[in-house]
């Protein structure tokens, strides 16, 4: 389903070019490099206040950047205002226009480029076969749910067929079971109308789920690009870690190439040209860590809680002075006596931030 | 229980305190006599009446057009002024909307008069313009209101959804925003035409001559009684805002009901309804707009012209008529209530009056500060028919009648009634008399006041000597346990309502009352009284004076004096006039021309100097506060 041949066939639809925000004091971005390719489905992600949506407004012209430039298709558009570009925006509330019908929502766009009657009302048809809501022409926004709504939204944008779909969280508003049916409903539409998608999110999964590339962004900066897979089980930093699910990151050294000493035990990793006896950040997926026998774990260490989260059990297990998140689908009550055993593909080791500013890392190209 | 009964008797206590006033008005609009205490059956002369009343009507079509230009100018710049607001970051907009919130709090007569001022320091000619320009300064602050929370509530990216899907920043504001905020800015502009149709203050000060709103044109004629047509009118415009109101409160329930019916039918129908909306606004404005240009150019000053200044309901509007129709000049005609109002409206110069009617001590005033013109006799040559006694009494405030001509004059006398007092009274003593304790109703003016117990004492009723306004305060203190009430206006109803027996009242006053109802009887005290001339002068910065001096002589034709009189009926100080007055009775009438020797037993008010009326005044809050 992932799209893992980079580079080489698809051309840069976007580039952003050093761009540098800042509102007052504020600096929002700084020197951003990134590109986007034809038919990707690219998602911005990171926590609120990381510059993701400042970057989405740049792309669709809401937004102008201090410096660097945007480059559409080889031209430069940093300059050109959002109803001349060839890009469409989903907003994160719907933003439909509650005084006009479904119809006239869809047909806005298309008014405004004086298209004919008839090529208006096939558009419009289609447009609402494509998201499952035929026949609401006439309904006002206001009688749908958010989801059909949402789905309106997207037909609207859709219909004067951009080059490049944005969606600003265009999920964040809608329940649980109902955001995983529309995230299965946008690869489709993806895949059916075979245009770019930029897509901005702060949850995570959502990201993992629907991305050909994550775009991990904090306070200004990209943190790391890649396929989900990358982002996952490489994160290069410790904020990705964290950030791209559940971690055990701990402070660690390096005593050599694929040994890293972890609260006092050493472990064999896989990482290498890291430099001897280096303090690094060890990062350990919950999922990763097995529960042995205390004389056939690397360390042991006893139960403290158990919370049972349906798939598998959440334990916290104390060994070595540290609690470690596990997750399970056997077993272990709380008090026993447990061994840790770590697979050494499993042990990621990342560079330690020299100090609290550089915790977001600059990953130049 | 009696839960139920104290909730309806509450309710039904409010409706009582909310429209018992209304009602009183809607009723005596259809009394047949003028008078407010007397029912004389039921009348739909005043309609009629207020139909054939010019003046009345222009002042109405003045007020609806001031009212529908300045709330939509004062839309179309609110609306715009919220948006930019809105679009501003936080600091700089909280300051802008406390900026634009202060001429809202600030009481109308701070605004009013700064306004006034700033249009005399920039030479601007007062007309409709300024009273235009100053409703639509008042009435933005309304429309900024009420514009402001329906533009927080839009969601922000709608706009930007427009302009992503293609729209320009015009065209994404007339489809998007507006048809949100339209509900804002329509209640902005229906509050702003409220707040234009009810101010009074504001107009008052910014108006020039000629133009005048229907609230300041019932205060002018407060001196004289309001009158019946002015019922009439308010009865009209109650029934109307209130049909209005049920309209507007009617039609949504409608339209929910509809929507339940034909739910697709009503979203096409609302939506031609705005349709045709927008054109008629246009057209509403584009007319107005051209209404109000016309009105603002009917006073602007030509050379031809003549701006008269005048109490209300002072002169017989066939009279200005006829000057018109044989002079050919212009007439612009003002109103003012009191002395004191148009003083300073000459004093500042806002307006440049021509001919102006100020009372006696007034037109001292103004000789003393040196803002009249001497008045040119060859152009006055009617002056002859002027009666020699009045010009000799009003040489008390006019040395040499170098300045003003009497055009109507008076006495303050004592009012009775026949039925209710023993003996026939002819003198002050009968105020001061335990008999008539709760039956006395005293003149709640200071120099009237003042002027009646120092008189009674055999003082002059100008007198400045401590001792003796010592003496005439006491008097008045110990008066004051027999007093029914302090009144000015109410006297005339009183008295014909028979609610009292005794009551101050100026001469042309007592005539009127005499007519409805007979028992009445009016005297000048034998121990003199106050004779008050109101004389018209020409203020120094005239710009017409000799079209002003052919008015005077006009006034004094003895042909045009008696139009006037019949119409104010306060006593003509023209005997020629008087000679022509064919009922017998008015012509010989004690009242309206009393003999030579109560005239020169009489007196007339002298300005006093400010710091001598602010001596009466406390003098006059003592006895009222005691």
């Amino acid at each position: 389903m992932q799209c893992l041949c980079m580079g080489i066939a698809m051309n840069k639809l976007i580039d952003l070019q050093n761009i540098t925000k800042a509102y007052g004091d504020n600096i929002v971005l700084d020197d951003l490099n990134l590109y986007i390719k034809e038919n990707e489905f690219l998602t911005l992600l990171g926590p609120s206040g990381c510059g993701k949506t400042t970057t989405l407004r740049i792309i669709g012209g809401f937004e102008n950047p201090d410096q660097g430039n945007v480059i559409f298709d080889g031209k430069n558009i940093t300059k050109l205002p959002p109803n001349q570009r060839q890009l469409n925006t989903v907003f994160q509330k719907y933003a439909l226009f509650t005084h006009m019908t479904i119809a006239e929502n869809i047909a806005f766009g298309l008014k405004i480029k004086k298209k004919s009657k008839s090529y208006i009302d096939d558009k419009i048809k289609y447009a609402l076969k494509l998201v499952n809501l035929d026949g609401y022409e006439n309904r006002k926004p206001d009688s749908l749910s958010g989801g059909q709504q949402q789905r309106i939204a997207i037909a609207r944008a859709i219909v004067n067929e951009p080059k490049v779909l944005l969606l600003d969280e265009p999920l964040g508003a809608l329940d649980l079971k109902l955001r995983q049916d529309m995230q299965y409903e946008l690869i489709r539409l993806k895949n059916e109308l075979g245009i770019t998608f930029i897509y901005v999110t702060h949850d995570q999964e959502e990201a993992l789920t629907m991305s050909d590339t994550i775009v991990v962004m904090n306070q200004g900066y990209i943190q790391q690009i890649g396929t989900p897979e990358d982002i996952y089980n490489e994160p290069t930093n410790a904020f990705v870690a964290d950030f791209i699910g559940e971690s055990n990151i701990i402070a660690g050294t390096m005593i050599q190439d694929k040994l890293v000493n972890i609260l006092g035990t050493n472990f064999e990793c896989v990482d290498v040209g890291f430099g001897k006896n280096k303090p690094v950040d060890v990062v350990i997926r919950p999922e990763d860590i097995d529960l042995v026998a205390p004389e056939q774990g690397t360390i042991t260490g006893r139960v403290t809680s158990l919370i049972f989260k349906g798939v598998h059990y959440e334990m916290e297990v104390m060994a070595n002075g540290h609690e470690w998140l596990v997750h399970s689908t056997d077993l272990s009550p709380v008090g026993s006596e447990v061994g840790i055993h770590v697979d050494p593909f499993d042990i990621q080791i990342m560079n330690k931030p020299e100090s609290d500013d550089e915790e977001a890392v600059i990953l130049d190209e | 229980m009696v839960k139920k009964i104290t909730q309806k008797l509450y309710i039904a206590l409010m409706f009582i305190f909310l429209y018992a006033p209304i009602a009183v008005l809607i009723v005596l609009s259809f009394n047949k006599s003028k008078s407010r205490a007397k029912w004389g059956g039921f009348t739909l002369q005043w309609y009629k009446e207020l139909f054939a009343n010019q003046q009345i009507m222009n002042a109405l079509y003045t007020t609806l057009v001031l009212a529908l230009v300045s709330a939509l100018v004062a839309t179309i710049i609110g609306t715009a002024a919220s948006i930019a607001m809105n679009s501003m970051r936080r600091s700089p907009r909280t300051i802008m909307m406390g900026i634009t919130n202060i001429p809202m709090l600030n009481a109308d007569i701070v605004t009013g008069i700064s306004l006034m001022l700033i249009f005399v320091a920039i030479n601007y000619t007062l007309g409709f313009t300024s009273v235009l320009i100053a409703h639509i300064t008042f009435n933005i602050p309304y429309v900024i209101l009420s514009v402001m929370p329906k533009l927080k509530q839009t969601n922000k990216s709608t706009y930007e959804a427009a302009l992503d899907l293609g729209a320009s920043h015009m065209y994404a504001f007339r489809t998007v925003i507006l048809p949100d905020i339209f509900p804002g800015i329509m209640s902005g502009f229906l509050l702003a035409f409220t707040m234009s149709l009810d101010d009074f203050i504001i107009t008052h000060f910014t108006k020039g001559p000629g133009v005048n709103t229907l609230s300041t044109k019932i205060y002018t004629e407060v001196r004289k009684g309001i009158k019946p047509e002015m019922y009439a009118l308010s009865t009209l415009l109650f029934v109307s805002v209130l049909t209005l109101l049920i309209l507007i409160n009617r039609t949504p329930s409608e339209e929910k009901i509809n929507k339940r019916l034909k739910k697709k039918a009503v979203q096409k129908e609302s939506n031609s309804k705005f349709r045709i909306f927008k054109p008629a606004i246009i057209l509403i404005v584009i007319a107005a707009l051209i209404v109000g240009s016309f009105a603002g150019m009917k006073t602007t000053s030509g050379k031809n012209t003549l701006n008269v200044y005048n109490w209300g309901e002072y002169i017989d509007p066939e009279v200005i008529t006829m000057f018109e129709k044989e002079t050919g000049i212009d007439v612009v005609y003002d109103e003012f209530e009191m002395n004191e109002e148009m003083y300073s409206k000459v004093e500042t110069g806002a307006v440049k009056y021509d001919v102006v009617c100020p009372s006696d001590y007034t037109i001292q005033r103004m000789i003393e500060a040196d803002l009249l013109a001497e008045l040119n006799y060859d152009n006055i040559p009617n002056i002859k028919y002027i009666g020699k006694d009045y010009l000799q009494s009003a040489e008390a405030f006019d040395p040499g009648n170098k300045y003003a001509i009497p055009y109507c004059w008076g006495t303050v006398g004592i009012l009775y009634n026949k039925t209710m007092v023993d003996e026939p009274i002819d003198s002050w003593s009968a105020i001061f008399d335990e008999k008539y304790k709760n039956n006395i109703l005293m003149i709640n003016s200071v120099r009237d006041a003042m002027g009646i117990a120092l008189k009674y004492l055999g003082y002059s009723l100008n007198s400045t000597d401590r001792d003796e306004l010592e003496e005439a305060t006491n008097l008045l203190k110990e008066q004051k346990p027999l007093v029914q009430s302090y009144v000015v206006d109410q006297v005339r109803d009183k008295m014909i309502g028979n609610n009292a027996a005794i009551g101050i009242i100026y001469s042309g006053e007592a005539i009127y009352t005499r007519r409805e109802n007979p028992d009445l009887e009016y005297v000048v005290p034998k121990e003199g009284s106050n004779i008050w001339i109101d004389g018209w002068v020409i203020p120094k910065n005239s710009e017409n004076k000799e079209n002003a001096e052919k008015f005077i002589n006009f006034l004094c034709r003895p042909d045009i004096a008696l139009l006037n009189f019949d119409y104010i009926t306060y006593s003509t100080p023209n005997t020629a006039a008087r000679d022509l007055i064919e009922d017998e009775d008015i012509r010989n009438s004690t009242i309206a021309f009393p003999d030579s020797a109560t005239i020169s037993n009489c007196e007339t008010f002298k300005y006093l100097g400010d710091a001598m009326t602010a001596y009466y005044d406390d003098k006059w809050r003592e006895v009222l506060s005691q």
